[in-house]
């Protein structure tokens, strides 16, 4: 198990998905927008990936690290709940639940007119529901922590060479620890399935002037919250 | 809403990722992997029962009830507990408000973090490439898309979900609520008004 998600930890996915400040894509606002989905089967695939997330279903890296593997152009012309069809089918083919080809065969089937199977288990209904609705807090942080609130912190210039929660639009730029959120374990190694210890998360302000020099907008703030491992001193 | 049902009303032919998401659905049912019914309950979950109708009581309540409101700020998760709110993608909730001076605004560059159990499932412009692109580099040119325009001396806070904090935007009352319920008041908070993108009136609300 560890090492079939290894094999996936070295892949360059400083991706397409980190989005943060380029610019081309047009308006926000576009006809249709205003929905989460137009289309039956999005919510549906959205439930799916819920039921194998909370039963266990898959293996390897987590399902945002998987849609960060799509190549850039493939991630830019799938639909939202597409790149959801994508990282739970990659997911249980790492799992062996489903072998490659065997969607392709049921779609043939379906199209032939096959009535489409229903599984009904209401005690798995029931832990679905109960966990949907459970809330999980990470830790608390640590008694010490390297950086106070009001501290400069600059996040390190890196290329990380897997998934990361560290934006590239702020590396390498300083700002200020606001608060400290709490201790996770650093998604960098945990999506991997590697030991990591819990760590601080700092909630991090940012002058947009750090990050984008001068605008005609004037100046705003940028915060986001990120782990201890992405930080130094200035 | 059975899962049959979806499948025999189709108005257009099932395009190509349709069809694989049904198979999919199908091949996981035939294995006993996956309960037709625990994917229509998720599903009815956020059409039915989760949704920015939550965050409007949230927010309603912080309103008039500023002890309420106190907690809300320093202890999110635990004041929207006691409204009966709360589960997945809102373990860490963190709730922050508009001022005159101060407007928040929330977005997730990387993906499509959203607070599910007081907003439901965020839309589609949301998690769209231009709005994640383009929400911390030009919050102002973004907002002026959604109608508002907010004065050159307010500063903008946008809030980027890089962790597993979700954020939810406490606006600001509009005058002219004075003596509302907070029934009426649910009613002009929008969903868009609790990421920030928008602005409550009080001339939206049939009471007024």
């Amino acid at each position: 198990m560890r090492r079939a998600y290894l094999e996936y930890a070295n892949r360059d996915v400083d991706g397409v998905h980190d989005m943060g400040g380029m610019d081309g894509f047009g308006p926000v606002l576009e006809p249709g927008g205003e929905v989460a989905y137009t289309e039956r089967w999005e919510p549906r695939v959205f439930a799916i990936h819920m039921v194998e997330e909370l039963e266990d279903l898959g293996a390897g890296p987590g399902a945002r690290a998987v849609r960060e593997e799509m190549p850039a152009a493939d991630y830019l012309a799938a639909s939202y709940y597409q790149r959801w069809l994508f990282s739970v089918e990659r997911r249980l083919e790492r799992s062996g639940v489903i072998a490659p080809g065997e969607v392709e065969e049921m779609v043939r089937r379906l199209a032939q007119g096959e009535a489409a199977p229903t599984h009904r288990d209401a005690a798995m209904t029931k832990r679905i529901q109960a966990r949907m609705a459970t809330v999980h807090p990470i830790d608390p942080p640590p008694d010490t922590v390297r950086f106070a609130p009001g501290q400069r912190v600059r996040v390190k210039r890196m290329d990380p060479a897997g998934h990361t929660r560290c934006p590239r639009y702020v590396r390498g730029v300083v700002g200020v620890v606001e608060t400290v959120r709490g201790a996770d374990r650093l998604p960098d190694r945990a999506t991997y399935g590697l030991e990591t210890p819990r760590e601080p998360v700092y909630s991090v302000a940012f002058a947009s002037r750090e990050l984008w020099g001068p605008s005609d907008e004037g100046v705003w703030t940028v915060a986001l919250d990120l782990w201890e491992s992405y930080l130094e001193a200035p | 809403m059975s899962h049959e049902h979806h499948d025999h009303h189709h108005p257009r032919p099932a395009s190509a990722v349709e069809l694989r998401a049904q198979a999919l659905e199908a091949l996981l049912a035939e294995r006993g992997l996956v309960s037709t019914d625990a994917v229509d309950a998720v599903v009815t979950l956020y059409e039915q029962d989760v949704g920015p109708q939550n965050g409007a009581k949230v927010v309603a309540r912080a309103w008039v009830d500023d002890a309420y409101r106190e907690r809300l700020l320093t202890n999110a998760n635990a004041a929207i507990a006691e409204l009966g709110f709360g589960g997945i993608e809102g373990d860490n909730m963190i709730v922050v408000a508009n001022t005159a001076g101060v407007h928040n605004m929330i977005v997730c560059t990387l993906c499509s973090c959203y607070p599910w159990p007081v907003l439901g499932l965020p839309p589609t412009w949301y998690k769209s490439s231009p709005y994640r692109a383009r929400a911390v580099s030009e919050p102002r040119s973004v907002l002026s898309e959604f109608g508002v325009t907010l004065d050159d001396d307010v500063e903008i806070r946008i809030w980027d979900s890089s962790a597993e904090v979700r954020y939810l935007v406490l606006p600001m009352r509009p005058s002219g609520t004075e003596g509302w319920t907070q029934t009426e008041l649910e009613a002009i908070i929008t969903r868009d008004c609790m990421i920030g993108t928008a602005l409550p009136t009080a001339r939206e609300s049939a009471a007024a």
